[in-house]
């Protein structure tokens, strides 16, 4: 087998769309997993080891953040420059698996999967977080709700790559919180929540709660974030839970699924609005 | 005792943990020998099917394949643990998905691995009986139709259908007794199949001579065992077959039996080359054995101060496509259900099943985990009942030197007594200064009483005196990892009062090996070392002998002194021989260059506790004769449970053990903070799942074991009750480690939450149905 290490994503790209078998590897925490159980064969790998800059996190002077698509797990988790809304991808990423995982996974190969589990969807979906994506045709830049589009499937297309991925500002006040629900320390969650929540006074006017492992792809649900702004905790959950659309699998049925999303999303909300989301 | 010792009791750090931690010790796939080919199996895609014929053609093709075999090749030899029913591979038929209908040897791993999926088999599909209700129902097929002519033991077996093994056992009048009690509790438990996990997969290096004797290396939990099953598997006679133990990444009982040494073994014969077949882990989890299955129906009932009055248990195995151990479980769950207590009268049975599901074997336990988590449960719903304290019941009925065990063997030694009053205080002590649960979580306290044996069959064990005054130790301890090796030279050590550094210990190897039934049943340190011990009295005997006839004087004098010497003894004031000492080494070279012979001492014994009374207790197909050297333990958990997601933690754990004596006391708390993790895993986590007979979680990806985040601090407790006739009065602590935490975690859970599940593993989805059962 081959082994490419392009020195730029565009080059990358261009590997990847000569040789339809070629695949990409970042950290190789899934893909090297996947070939040793004989899932995917590929005819050659292309490494984005070499390419400079695509491991940084960095603030830019409008507040965002952009993380590059090699960057770790644990690089994200320890970076200290996140500001309100931001917070919740620094702190999903600490609960991605364990410390070896962490110093393995990327960013980039872990939104690749488009696992509707892994922590980082979930999460980036309450961050409103943009992805820079390259490919053989040139760049594009899709939000995140955009990106999941379908269990196991993202709206990548052939010789695709993302470049990086950005979080807004967001309210410079929100708090996040992150629960995540899964059988043991360090395994894919069965479900989990991410919330952020900002208020001006004790009044809750800003929200953003996103669910993962409950049904194809994480999701939010604007209305439901919108009555809880304006009051209705219950309805916002009802609201949630009604889009919901678990499956059943080892870590959990559709049913736990179904019973404990509701739970877990008023004790995420409440946490949240101790924490100062606000009332 | 006034006996001074030196090595027993001490922490002498494990002799092969050097070659361990440092990655140097040799697992059988890291061996190879000149011209090794490299094996690989096909497996049945089918839980239960007829097969009609074979097609290897396009197999053989594969550049580099050696040799294909497939059950056509062979004739009917059977083997099996207790009942011969299994065949090298598959014959005339599949039992259950994954089982190996053919295998090839080839060149390469990857040539090997292409032929056996080339393999063509056509099947006739059967309908497939995976559960105790479906092997239950007449209606569907029967998985052996040939069990009658079967070869076994037992002779009072009455079985039918897919029903394998039913075994029973009573004690006084029960019917009578239900009315002498003011309370009277009764519960179903369902337990399920827990996958041994050892680190290394199953695997097997076989070399091949021009006389057609194979040499097997790979795990094990006993080389004459594994060498018994293979010459039955090919027909071949003892001489014919060599086993030998390499280092071993762990056994549980996984490795009791066989794996794949018998089609690695047939693959050597065939091809004349050495042969070796590694497993991955997903068909290590498909193809070797799991936990039984268990629904276990219990009732207990006893008078308004707690005593206990009656008990009844009626224990379903399911035990797979294969008896392996099934039998062993069936008889020993049953014989472990009343546990270390009081209880005058009882009535029990245990039926077993077969599946079309992997075997159902060995496993650290042995029946004992799922009858425990019954009655221990249900001592605590009696408590309640009774408004008294589930410790305080157990205190009340626990069982004391001189009671009856079940069967009507006296037990000697026992101190549960004293285990329920350690943890009780320690719990009591932490109560207090645990941190208080967080918000939204609620605290329980949960503990557990149970018993397990550390003696059966037969141990031999051969201890030689080398010319330098030091030790050459053979035994068929199999170190799994439990550290038996160390314990083993530390009850040789002491009977010679030679430092442990002296002792040098053999690999076991069938060929030079006296005999050893297995590393089972938590009968290496009683059952080998009494063997030990006793061979290397032998050798003390000798060695006085030579330095009585060196000194001139009788041997009824001398005594040997700490450091391989040989001294007078204290009451000696006969003046010449005063300060005057032999050396192991002088005694030695006399024997060896001298008068006598080198220096050998060996002994062999099978268990000689009481035979149960099988009238006296109407035991019926129980296929122990004996068994013994109980030991005893309590456990306690101190559990937090999340009232949103039903997930339970452990936030504090106690341990006590009855090892009679601790011969090394860091060894024992390893067994038991080890058993904790394990059951921890077997009472909230662990569980192999079958989908319509296909296992969907092989792997460390689905199938989840605690990690270092969930296993919480276990404050281990050794008490020693001296057992009469284990060495220097030490007995086991390797199963019931595990035995009693899945009880003492799911009564932390009840005294937490008011209720807890009836079945294990005890996920957050169970757990929160207690909680919210809308
Ligand atoms: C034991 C274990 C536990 C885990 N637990 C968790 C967990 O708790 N939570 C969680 O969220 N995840 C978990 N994971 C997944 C983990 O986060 C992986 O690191 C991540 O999914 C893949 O990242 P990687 O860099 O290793 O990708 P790789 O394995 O290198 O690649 C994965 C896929 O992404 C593609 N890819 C990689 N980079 C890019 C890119 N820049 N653009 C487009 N495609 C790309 C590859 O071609 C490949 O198809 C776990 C994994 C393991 C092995």
């Amino acid at each position: 087998m081959k082994i490419h290490k392009p020195a730029t994503l565009q080059e990358a790209a261009g590997l990847l769309a000569a040789d339809d078998s070629a695949q990409c590897i970042a950290g190789g925490a899934t893909l090297v997993a996947m070939m040793n159980s004989g899932v995917v064969e590929p005819s050659a790998l292309i490494s984005l080891a070499n390419i400079s800059g695509l491991n940084e996190v960095t603030k830019a002077s409008d507040g965002s953040v952009i993380i590059g698509a090699a960057t770790k797990h644990k690089t994200v988790a320890a970076f200290d420059s996140f500001s309100g809304a931001q917070n919740i991808v620094g702190i999903a990423a600490g609960k991605i698996a364990h410390p070896p995982i962490r110093n393995m996974g990327t960013i980039g190969g872990s939104v690749a999967v488009g696992d509707p589990a892994a922590d980082y969807p979930t999460a980036l979906l309450a961050a409103e977080a943009t992805f820079e994506i390259v490919g053989p045709a040139g760049s594009r830049s899709i939000p995140a709700d955009e990106f999941f589009d379908g269990f196991l499937s993202t709206a990548l297309a052939e010789a695709e790559l993302v470049q990086s991925i950005q979080l807004p500002a967001g309210p410079e006040n929100a708090v996040a919180v992150y629960d995540k629900i899964a059988k043991i320390d360090g395994d894919i969650a069965i479900m989990s929540v991410a919330v952020v929540m900002a208020s001006s006074g004790d009044r809750c006017d800003y929200l953003r709660v996103a669910v993962g492992g409950c049904g194809p792809t994480p999701y939010r649900v604007a209305e439901a974030e919108v009555k809880f702004i304006n009051g209705d905790l219950d309805v916002a959950i009802e609201l949630l839970v009604a889009a919901s659309d678990p499956m059943s699998d080892v870590r959990g049925s559709a049913d736990y699924r179904r019973k404990v999303l509701p739970r877990v999303l008023r004790r995420a909300l409440i946490t949240a609005q101790q924490m100062g989301g606000g009332e | 005792m006034t006996e001074v010792l030196d090595t027993i009791g001490q922490r002498v750090t494990r002799l092969e943990g050097k070659d361990k931690a440092s990655g140097r010790a040799q697992y059988t796939d890291d061996m190879t020998l000149p011209g090794m080919l490299y094996g690989a199996i096909t497996g049945s895609p089918h839980a239960h099917a007829r097969i009609l014929s074979y097609d290897i053609s396009a197999a053989l093709e594969v550049p580099g394949v050696k040799a294909i075999i497939t059950g056509d090749d062979y004739d009917w030899f059977r083997s099996g643990g207790h009942v011969k029913d299994e065949t090298l591979l598959a014959k005339g038929k599949v039992r259950y998905i994954g089982e190996p209908v053919a295998a090839v040897a080839a060149r390469t791993q990857k040539a090997a691995e292409e032929a056996a999926r080339l393999i063509q088999v056509e099947y006739e599909e059967l309908e497939a009986v995976l559960s105790i209700d479906d092997a239950m129902n007449p209606d569907l097929p029967i998985i052996h139709e040939e069990f009658s002519t079967y070869q076994m033991k037992v002779t009072d077996l009455e079985v039918s259908g897919n029903e394998c093994w039913a075994t029973s056992a009573e004690e006084g009048d029960i019917d009578a007794a239900w009315a002498e009690c003011d309370a009277v509790v009764e519960e179903t438990f369902e337990t399920q199949a827990q996958h041994h996990l050892y680190l290394e997969p199953a695997s097997a290096l076989v070399d091949v001579d021009a006389n057609g004797k194979v040499t097997i290396w790979g795990p094990n939990q006993g080389v004459h065992f594994i060498q018994t099953r293979v010459a039955d598997y090919l027909g071949l006679p003892l001489t014919k077959v060599r086993a030998i133990s390499p280092t071993v990444g762990g056994g549980f009982g996984g490795r009791a039996g066989p794996h794949v040494q018998p089609i690695t073994a047939a693959l050597a014969l065939k091809t004349g080359k050495p042969v070796k077949i590694t497993l991955s882990r997903a068909m290590d989890f498909e193809t070797c054995r799991s936990r039984h299955p268990s629904r276990v129906r219990m009732k207990i009932g006893a008078k308004k101060d707690g005593t206990f009055v009656a008990q009844e248990a009626e224990l379903l195995f399911d035990g797979g496509s294969f008896m392996d151990e099934t039998p062993a479980v069936a008889s020993f769950g049953l014989m472990m259900a009343r546990g270390p207590y009081r209880i005058p009268n009882f009535r029990g049975s245990a039926r077993a099943f077969y599946t079309n599901k992997l075997r159902a074997g060995s496993f650290r336990g042995f029946g004992n985990p799922q009858t425990t988590i019954a009655r221990e449960c249900l001592i605590d719903r009696l408590a309640q009942a009774l408004d008294l304290s589930p410790m305080a019941v157990r205190q009340k009925n626990a069982m004391v030197a001189g009671d009856k065990w079940l069967g009507g063997q006296e037990v000697p030694a026992c101190g549960f007594a004293q285990c329920l009053e350690e943890v009780k205080k320690a719990a009591d002590l932490d109560k207090a200064q645990l941190p208080p649960p967080a918000p939204g979580k609620k605290r329980g306290f949960g503990f557990s009483g149970f018993a397990h044996i550390s003696s059966f069959l037969a141990s031999g064990a051969s201890v030689q005196l080398r010319e330098d005054g030091t030790i050459t130790m053979n035994t068929g301890g199999i170190e799994i990892g439990q550290g038996a090796s160390t314990i083993l030279a530390q009850i040789c050590a002491e009977a010679l009062k030679l430092p442990i550094e002296d002792i040098n210990i053999t690999e076991p190897d069938t060929d030079t090996t006296p005999y050893n039934y297995k590393s089972v049943g938590s009968r290496t340190t009683y059952t080998t070392g009494r063997a030990v011990k006793a061979a290397a009295e032998d050798v003390a005997d000798q060695i006085i002998e030579h330095a009585a006839a060196m000194l001139d004087c009788d041997p009824a004098q001398l005594t040997l002194i700490s450091g391989g010497q040989v001294g007078v003894k204290a009451d000696v004031t006969d003046s010449p021989l005063v300060n005057r000492t032999i050396t192991f080494k002088e005694a030695s070279l006399r024997a060896h260059y001298g008068v006598g012979g080198p220096i050998i001492g060996t002994h062999t014994f099978v268990f000689d506790g009481p035979p149960f009374d099988r009238e006296g207790s109407k035991m019926k197909a129980v296929v122990f004769g004996n068994m013994g050297a109980y030991i005893y333990g309590v456990q306690g958990a101190a559990v937090d449970v999340d009232e949103v997601t039903g997930q339970v933690e452990v936030v504090k754990a106690w341990a006590a053990a009855d090892v009679g004596r601790a011969i090394n006391p860091t060894n024992i708390e390893g067994q038991i903070q080890g058993g904790f993790a394990q059951g921890m895993g077997y009472a909230l986590f662990e569980e192999m799942v079958w989908d319509n007979g296909r296992l969907v979680n092989p792997t460390l990806m689905e199938y989840k074991v605690p990690g270092v985040k969930e296993v919480p601090k276990v404050q281990t407790i050794i008490v020693e009750d001296p057992e009469p006739g284990g060495p220097f009065g030490a007995k086991g602590v390797g199963e019931p480690a595990m035995v009693g935490v899945a009880p003492a975690i799911a009564n932390a859970i009840d005294d937490a939450i008011g209720d807890r599940p009836n079945s294990l593993p005890m996920t957050p989805e169970k757990v929160l149905d207690v909680l919210d059962p809308s």
